[in-house]
């Protein structure tokens, strides 16, 4: 195993930057660096050094921490080095160390190490990757759960009851000439059917885990001068997009991300949609239409203190296709527009970039089509694609042996299902050995002629 | 060496791994010694007297579709034949008879007398031979030394022997018999890991001193299913066994004794099977079950011994008279023999390959109870594993593996030999990942061609076995093509008893329908067809028929859940220079030495994160 280095930090001017060391010759390295063969910190103890050069010129002054295998973060001896956050102090110092024959880690590295030294499962990998790129608070409360292990819990509760079906069924067959209980089917139907119905909720609550996780692309479009940017601006609460009284302002999309109810939210401002005057605004036109095509839901922005016209029935006609929610702008002017007859089935806001009226309405229409999910306030919810497409496997092989059990179908053809739904479970949690069933049976059951 | 005779194969022992061993070698083409300490007990059924049940039934009919013989000597000892499971799917069917137990052992004798090759010597194995690290022979305990180009031990319970009743303990292998110390002593001294295991059997009453009426019948089938296939019709004449209760009474009288039985006084050391519990066990650890069943067998046609099945015991043979006169029916049953526990020696299987050959000594192989096994059926499909397998070896020919994925012999071979056992191992159902395609009457099907390669399967056999898989196929296509049509006169009344049918339905998808029986299908065959498809053929059809897409569906589950499953772990690797592997884990590889990462993968107690380590090692490019 080499050592492996890499910036803990992002690049760019900040007051420190880390650079962690992993693997086997992270403290000789580090020796090598303060020029002093006779370093030996305490672990886990933080001492002020002089990083020196070959020819022992000092690069920087910098706080050094020593972690001893297997107590550190990948299980290996680490070296932690905070150093003055300048992007050139940091490429020298990563320069030097390569020169000391550490190599630069692969993404990911760290904690595959990690992972391989037993400090933690994949499932809590993906968690550490998810609280990384979390954007919100709720997506980084979501990650938190899961790496202290919330959904293999919550699934082994749901396993252990899954195991004392298969133990009921697997007794019944192979163990017919002891006096076993009669296998209630009804009871196991019920009981199925619990199961059933918590795997598919954790299923079901991908959908809005995946919102937390990912967020949500929302497109503000209209024709000129409705007011999209004021509107956009309103919502980043900062004058990001600039705006004038002048049609056809914005040329090119912008987008910035906000939090909504804890998820996050891309906006992206586009340029009107009109005939375009010159080649700039068309290229911005053509744009808008890809945001748009891009978007998860978008919002066309009318002027409510003006007569609908032509262009704002083509943007509709456009939007209809997709998601969407109408934003009647100017509300705090004198209504003038009355879109009623032409907003059949699309969900209507007014508000005003000026007054900030109806922003909460406008926010809240944004995320209804998405559910009422809530995730500064709602419980565990899965936010990887490859649990959520093994939870739902799991419903599917549950559902069809809680059908056979029904139809009164044989044991044997039930267990069919159960094994395959506790194969997909394992496979968040851990798998569960024939011996850990038998084990179970002959604990519930008095067998033995 | 100079040996007083010598064999290309000696098997030691002739209980039920040993008779198939030496059989199975003998047929073979090896000239082959059969040693044991008492000829006339060759094929003793030391327990219950019974052959099959379920999984165990399996195994006896793969080991007959491969060509080995407890099947065919059942089929003429068996006074009571029952499928069991009747009422479920046919995977999971499996065939069971009580034996005449003293029948058993003279059939089983007769078939191997008549055994060329084969050669019956009595006396007790002290020693194993060796000469340049390999097998060479065994010397006996009168003296004699026997070589051998291979060995197959078969030793049962016999391996440093210990029966306890109550307090009182002596060396046996079984009641009335000599252990078998010496041979023990020896394979400590090779350094195989040895451990102990413990096993228990109930007291058999004299029959004429039991209240019959007390006690509720159970009848055999009416038409027996044989185990074997060259086997068209059970002979001998049918009994009734009964089944009977405990009492509370009983149940305080033993808790009050506890302290007299070796299990509960801390004697016995070795670790007994949890599914066979003894009835002290049973009394104890399910205390809130006012009553436990017992079955009354009768031993055979002949005798007047019924032995008292579910009553396993090692409370002191005295105070078993007084238990038993408390169970109703039996107020004034006297016992011909009682029950006793037994421990003995087992080597860590471990040690073996899938041919049951040690590594660590080329040319020694071994089967049954050493391997911690227990049941006759797992003893017997071992030895049959061992007795090619030591044939083949000093033939130079290929080793006969089975896959878990075709076989319970792979299965219970499989996990052996990679698990190791921490209890006496007993073949369930459960433990084959594709119950549903192991099903006893396909075992001809699925195993026939293994045995007839090898050169087990007799061409009568073989002719046999291709007749049936013929008149099946055409079976099979028939129910793909045949459909009942809306203008059949039959449709309406099948109509009837399903409700919902289409206008045309195939039978293969009428047969899958809630409520129609074989008995239905068979109706609505054509009539050539009908007259020359036996009822188990019928029966094998449509088991295919049924399970084929339930088949599909858990290969699905499986094959992504074993995806890394074939790769490869290079035998150069060292678990012990793996970073982050914990001392037990790379303990745990080391020993199994596993080849594949799906091998790695079923080794009990391997945590997921140890399994993750060994996955990134092997899959990553450097």
């Amino acid at each position: 195993m080499d050592t492996i280095v890499a910036a803990a930090t992002p690049s760019g001017r900040s007051a420190i930057a880390v650079v962690r060391l992993s693997g086997p010759t992270a403290l000789d390295i580090a020796r090598l660096l303060v020029h002093d063969d006779s370093f030996s910190p305490r672990p886990n103890q933080v001492i002020l050094k002089d990083l020196k050069t070959d020819d022992g010129a000092v690069m920087d002054q910098a706080l050094v921490t020593f972690f001893k295998a297997p107590h550190s973060f990948t299980g290996e001896d680490m070296v932690e080095i905070s150093c003055h956050g300048s992007p050139v102090v940091v490429r020298r110092l990563l320069d030097r160390i390569q020169q000391l024959d550490g190599r630069l880690a692969g993404p990911g590295e760290f904690t595959l190490r990690a992972c391989r030294n037993g400090k933690m499962n994949l499932s809590q990998a993906e968690a550490i990757r998810d609280l990384i790129d979390a954007r919100t608070a709720a997506a980084a409360q979501l990650a938190t759960r899961q790496l202290k292990g919330e959904l293999s819990n919550a699934l082994s509760e749901c396993k252990q009851y899954l195991i004392d079906v298969i133990v009921k069924l697997e007794s019944a067959l192979e163990f017919v000439e002891d006096d076993l209980p009669e296998l209630q089917r009804m009871a196991v139907i019920d009981e199925l059917a619990a199961v059933r119905s918590t795997v598919d909720q954790l299923a079901k609550s991908y959908e809005s885990g995946h919102l937390v996780r990912d967020g949500l692309n929302v497109a503000f479009v209209g024709r000129p001068n409705v007011g999209k940017s004021s509107l956009f601006n309103k919502l980043l609460t900062r004058d990001r997009a600039i705006v004038t009284e002048l049609p056809g302002t914005t040329r090119d999309s912008l987008t910035e991300t906000i939090a909504l109810n804890g998820i996050p939210v891309t906006l992206t401002d586009t340029a009107g949609i009109r005939e375009a005057g010159d080649r700039i605004e068309a290229i911005g036109v053509e744009r808008t239409h890809r945001a748009m095509a891009d978007a998860d839901l978008l919002v066309v922005v009318l002027d409510g203190s003006t007569e609908i016209q032509a262009e704002d029935r083509r943007v509709l006609e456009r939007a209809r296709a997709a998601r969407h929610v109408v934003a009647v702008n100017k509300s705090d002017l004198v209504l003038r527009a009355d879109p009623e007859e032409m907003l059949d089935g699309s969900k209507v806001v007014h508000v005003s970039a000026v007054t900030g009226g109806g922003l909460t309405d406008l926010s809240a229409a944004i995320l209804e089509p998405f559910g009422s999910v809530d995730a500064e306030s709602v419980g565990l919810l899965v936010t990887d694609s490859r649990h959520c497409d093994l939870l739902l496997r799991a419903t599917a092989a549950l559902e069809e042996s809680a059908s056979l059990m029904r139809d009164g179908a044989s044991e044997e053809l039930v267990l069919v299902g159960l094994h395959n739904a506790l194969r997909y479970l394992g496979e968040i949690t851990g798998e569960t050995t024939t011996d850990e069933i038998l084990g179970r049976i002959f604990s519930t059951f008095c067998i033995g002629k | 060496m100079i040996f007083d005779e010598a064999f290309d194969v000696v098997v030691i022992g002739g209980g039920h791994a040993g008779c198939e061993a030496a059989s199975a070698a003998a047929r073979l083409g090896a000239n082959t010694a059969l040693v044991t300490i008492n000829l006339d007990l060759i094929g003793q059924m030391s327990c219950n007297p019974a052959v099959g049940g379920i999984a165990k039934g399996h195994l006896v009919r793969e080991i007959d579709a491969l060509g080995g013989i407890m099947g065919r000597v059942i089929d003429r000892a068996g006074i009571q034949f029952r499928l069991l499971n009747r009422s479920r799917g046919p995977a999971v069917q499996s065939p069971r008879a009580q034996a005449d137990r003293s029948l058993y052992r003279t059939e089983m004798r007769a078939v191997l007398e008549n055994t060329p090759n084969l050669h019956l010597r009595q006396g007790m194995v002290s020693n194993l031979l060796l000469s340049n690290d390999r097998i060479a022979g065994v010397s006996m305990q009168d003296g004699r030394q026997i070589g051998a180009r291979a060995v197959v031990i078969a030793a049962g319970t016999f391996l440093n022997g210990l029966i306890h009743t109550g307090r009182t303990t002596y060396t046996a292998g079984r009641a009335g018999e000599p252990a078998s110390i010496e041979l023990a002593e020896a394979l400590k001294r090779l350094g195989f890991p040895v451990g102990r295991l413990k096993t228990g059997t109930p007291p058999r009453l004299d029959g004429r001193t039991i209240n019959w009426d007390a006690f509720e019948p159970q009848s055999a089938d009416e038409h027996p299913v044989p185990f074997s296939f060259a086997t068209d019709e059970i002979h001998q004449p049918q009994i009734r066994c009964y089944v009977g209760y405990t009492s509370e009474k009983l149940h305080n009288a033993i808790r009050r004794n506890l302290h007299e039985s070796p299990l509960y006084s801390g004697k016995i050391k070795g670790v007994g099977p949890r599914y066979c519990p003894s009835i002290e066990d049973k009394v104890v650890k399910f205390a809130d079950k006012d009553r436990h069943q017992l079955f009354l067998e009768p031993e055979g046609h002949n005798t007047n011994e019924v032995y008292l099945n579910g009553f396993s015991t090692s409370l002191p043979a005295a105070m078993q008279q007084e238990l038993v006169r408390m169970i109703p029916g039996m107020e004034e049953v006297r016992i011909i023999r009682p029950g006793y526990a037994i421990e003995y020696d087992y080597v860590d299987p471990r040690e073996l390959g899938p041919d049951l050959q040690c590594h660590r000594l080329p040319g020694l192989f071994h089967a049954g109870q050493v391997n911690g096994t227990t049941g006759y059926e797992e003893a017997a499909c071992q030895g049959l594993v061992a007795g090619i397998n030591a044939a083949t070896s000093v033939q130079g020919r290929n080793s006969f593996n089975l896959r878990r994925e075709e076989s319970y012999i792979g299965v219970l071979v499989d996990d052996l030999i990679r698990q190791g056992v921490d209890e006496p191992y007993r073949i369930f159902t459960s433990r084959a990942e594709y119950r549903l395609a192991l099903r006893h009457d396909n075992a001809d099907e699925r195993l026939s061609k293994y045995g007839r390669e090898v050169g087990l399967v007799g061409d009568r056999e073989w002719e046999r076995f291709n007749q049936r898989r013929d008149r099946i196929a055409k079976v099979r296509k028939t129910l793909g093509s045949e459909r009942l049509k809306a203008t059949d006169p039959a449709y309406s009344a099948v109509k009837l008893l399903v409700g919902e049918l289409p206008e045309s339905i195939t039978l293969g998808e009428l047969a899958k329908r809630s409520g129609v029986h074989s008995q239905h299908i068979r109706q609505l065959l054509p009539t050539t067809i009908r007259s020359e498809t036996t009822n188990a053929d019928l029966e094998f059809a449509l088991a295919d028929n049924l399970y084929s897409g339930y088949i599909k569906t858990q290969e699905a589950a499986i094959s992504r859940l074993n995806s890394h499953d074939t790769t490869p772990i290079p035998s150069t690797l060292s678990f012990r220079t793996m970073s982050g592997l914990s001392h037990e884990m790379v303990e745990r590889l080391e020993r199994v030495r596993p080849r594949t990462f799906g091998q790695a993968r079923t080794i009990p107690g391997m945590t997921p994160a140890a399994l993750s380590t060994l996955l990134f090692s092997v899959t990553s490019p450097n």
